[in-house]
């Protein structure tokens, strides 16, 4: 069984054009202007420093960050709760491989957005 | 909860749109006591007395809307944050956000007592409250999260939401208050102060659009290159259309104090296609926290010379990849075999409300394109008989036009869903599991059922019935949800060049929908111009799904 639209699409008024097969877009509000390690980006290891500007102002507390390891399992970052407004930091030891860092945040105005940076981790 | 958060984009800004709508006639109903019906009660004898208690029970239950729009919006947000960041509920409540939104509830509750409890509320408390709604609204809009410009954009968005009540807001106030007055001069005094007003709301907002316009697009390029700039340019053209009504209901208005006896009829008409055109747009002002400002999108714009290439006319494609080509259908195939061979369960291919998007290939957007394109063909054909039957031609044919309705049904039925029958393996009966396919099920069937129903008020004698009003308000509807629907994701090109022509796709329908509305409920000559008007929206977006290309 396989749907080639995703679930998001499927409210009536846009009906016509989702039957039509049109692709769904994402919502997004606050966005990623930069980051470390860059979007597709690489890192030296072991110890790897993240940070994530957006920009809009940014509730680090009620924001996550969770790392995808090589392994596909997953793991939550704790965000430092001092950094500017607009930015998240964190850090993590991690082994060569590739990583996919996904963050969802909530901006001040309680608008609530995601996305990912994958990168790898470079070594010997 | 993954899926969660991905209806959320959807279902927040539908709910963002109600609660505009709700705290605008909240606000706006009180204007309106404020500066009208209070002032002009003695005036008007006892039709004002009328007014007063009307205004305020309008006023009085948009604001239960408002509280139950606000409490649905933190609501929903809180769930997301308690089941995506292990949040407690006392942490989401003590949010920024849950905290701008409990005064809102709270200012909102204030006026529903007042507004249904205390009739002699002074008129300063009720503009204290007014404004207290306003300042709490203004902390959950973009500006309080901005680095940059917060304050003089906090105070753009307050003036931006003040003239919206004034103006959208007060109008079905203004509505019921000319249905109750029953001569000239009473008409003159309402219409003339209700004039004023929006004058005053018309000013706020283009004063504070101009301001933000400025700060959150920037440039030309900022403009039609970006998400962003493309909703605010269909808030523009909105806004004109309402301009264009305003100017006409004005100088109606002028016309009562040489001859008390003009007639009124379009003053109300054009009234009730504002609330419609001002409702759809307050839709489009929600859909816009849903995108990031122009200004901050640098990179990846689309430039001129690419919208301009997608939009070069092409011959239509009017033949189809075959569905096993299409990239889901590919891989799941892979998968099933992978499975097979190690005896085991196979995955699905795509999970929705995974996060991921789904994969697509050539084909995928070929079969789109040949979709929108036949579609195309439908909507023009049904454009052409619907003009040739307006301009009396051939009339026992083209009055049959919305039959054309059940051939894009018949189409989209074959095509929404390549898997099951009569073109895939699933079975017809078996495929009715499948929610997706339940849905697109539903949308056929309500093509089928529109298409009848339309066709009976043309040739059923339905036409001077309230039947005739489903047709211009589904259609208009249809217009303001396709407006909500489209957000391209900051950084995806290919989505916003779609979404370009998704826009004036949308207008049309909501132009299609409000012309036809006054061709019913005008007197001649007006109802005439209308009539030549949807018509005409129909063939336009006949040729823009005709020419829609996705590469
Ligand atoms: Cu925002």
């Amino acid at each position: 069984m396989t749907r080639s639209i995703s679930t998001g699409r499927k409210v009536l008024g846009a009906a016509l054009f989702l039957a039509l097969g049109a692709p769904l877009p994402a919502f997004a509000h606050a966005i990623l202007m930069a980051s470390t390690p860059a979007v597709n980006g690489t890192a030296e290891g072991p110890d790897v420093s993240f940070d994530l500007r957006f920009n809009s102002r940014i509730d680090h507390k009620r924001s996550r960050l969770t790392l995808t390891l090589p392994d596909r399992s997953q793991q939550v970052l704790p965000i430092a709760e001092d950094g500017p407004e607009d930015q998240l930091t964190t850090k993590a030891a991690l082994k060569p491989g590739a990583y996919t860092l996904r963050w969802q945040v909530l901006a001040i105005d309680g608008h609530i957005t995601r996305g990912d940076v994958p990168f790898t981790v470079g070594g010997n | 909860m993954a899926l969660l958060i991905d209806l959320f984009g959807y279902l927040s800004v539908i709910l963002h749109g109600l609660t505009i709508v709700a705290q605008s006639m909240a606000l706006g109903g009180i204007l309106f006591l404020i500066f009208l019906a209070r002032p002009f009660a003695d005036a008007l004898g006892t039709v004002g007395d009328d007014i007063l208690r009307r205004t305020r029970r309008i006023a009085g239950w948009a604001a239960v809307a408002l509280i139950v729009c606000e409490a649905a919006t933190i609501a929903l947000q809180g769930a997301v944050l308690i089941g995506t960041v292990d949040l407690s509920f006392a942490d989401v409540m003590s949010a920024d956000f849950a905290i701008a939104g409990q005064i809102k509830i709270l200012a909102a509750a204030l006026l529903v007592v007042l507004a249904f409890g205390f009739p002699n509320t002074p008129r300063p408390v009720l503009a204290g409250v007014v404004l207290l709604e306003l300042a709490a609204a203004t902390l959950t809009t973009h500006a309080n999260a901005r680095l940059e410009d917060r304050v003089p954009l906090l105070i753009v968005e307050g003036l931006h939401q003040l003239g919206a009540a004034i103006w959208i807001g007060g109008i079905p106030s203004f509505i019921m208050a000319l249905g109750r007055c029953h001569d000239g001069m009473a008409w003159r005094k309402v219409g003339k102060r209700f004039s004023q007003m929006s004058t005053v709301g018309v000013a706020c907002i283009l004063v504070s659009g101009a301001t933000m316009t400025y700060l959150y697009v920037g440039d030309l390029p900022g403009f039609y290159g970006t998400a962003y700039g493309v909703m605010v340019g269909a808030k523009m053209a909105m806004f004109a259309g309402l301009l264009c009504l305003g100017a006409m209901n004005y100088l109606l208005v002028e016309r009562l104090r040489t001859n008390p006896a003009t007639p009124i009829t379009r003053l109300k008409r054009f009234a009730e296609v504002e609330i419609g055109i001002g409702f759809t747009l307050f839709f489009a002002a929600a859909s816009l926290t849903s995108v990031a400002p122009a200004i901050d999108l640098s990179t990846d714009r689309v430039t001129w010379n690419e919208i301009v290439e997608r939009n070069t006319p092409q011959m239509p494609v009017l033949t189809s990849p075959d569905h096993a080509a299409l990239a889901l259908p590919a891989l799941q195939q892979k998968l099933d075999q992978e499975a097979e061979a190690q005896k085991k369960n196979p995955p699905p291919a795509f999970v929705p409300g995974s996060g991921d998007l789904p994969p697509r290939n050539l084909d995928d957007i070929r079969w789109s394109e040949y979709n929108h394109h036949w579609a195309g063909l439908f909507v023009l054909l049904m454009g052409v008989l619907a003009l040739a039957n307006q301009a009396k031609l051939a009339r026992p044919v083209t009055k049959h036009w919305p039959l054309v309705l059940l051939g894009l049904a018949v189409f989209l039925f074959l095509r929404s869903d390549p898997e099951v029958w009569p073109l895939g393996e699933e079975g017809f009966w078996e495929s009715f599991r499948d929610v997706e396919v339940v849905q697109h099920r539903m949308f056929v069937a309500l093509t089928v059922i529109f298409g009848l129903f339309e066709w009976r008020v043309r040739v059923g004698g339905l036409a001077k019935t309230k039947a005739a009003l489903v047709f211009p308000i589904m259609t208009a509807l249809g217009g303001a949800l396709l407006l909500t629907h489209q957000h391209a994701i900051a950084n995806v090109k290919d989505q916003l060049l779609i979404e370009l022509t998704h826009t004036p796709l949308a207008l049309a329908s909501v132009a299609l929908g409000w012309s036809r509305w006054l061709e019913i409920r005008l007197d001649p000559p007006g109802n005439k111009i209308a009539g030549w008007i949807w018509p005409a929206c129909f063939i336009f977006i006949g040729f823009l799904l005709l020419s829609y290309r996705e590469i």
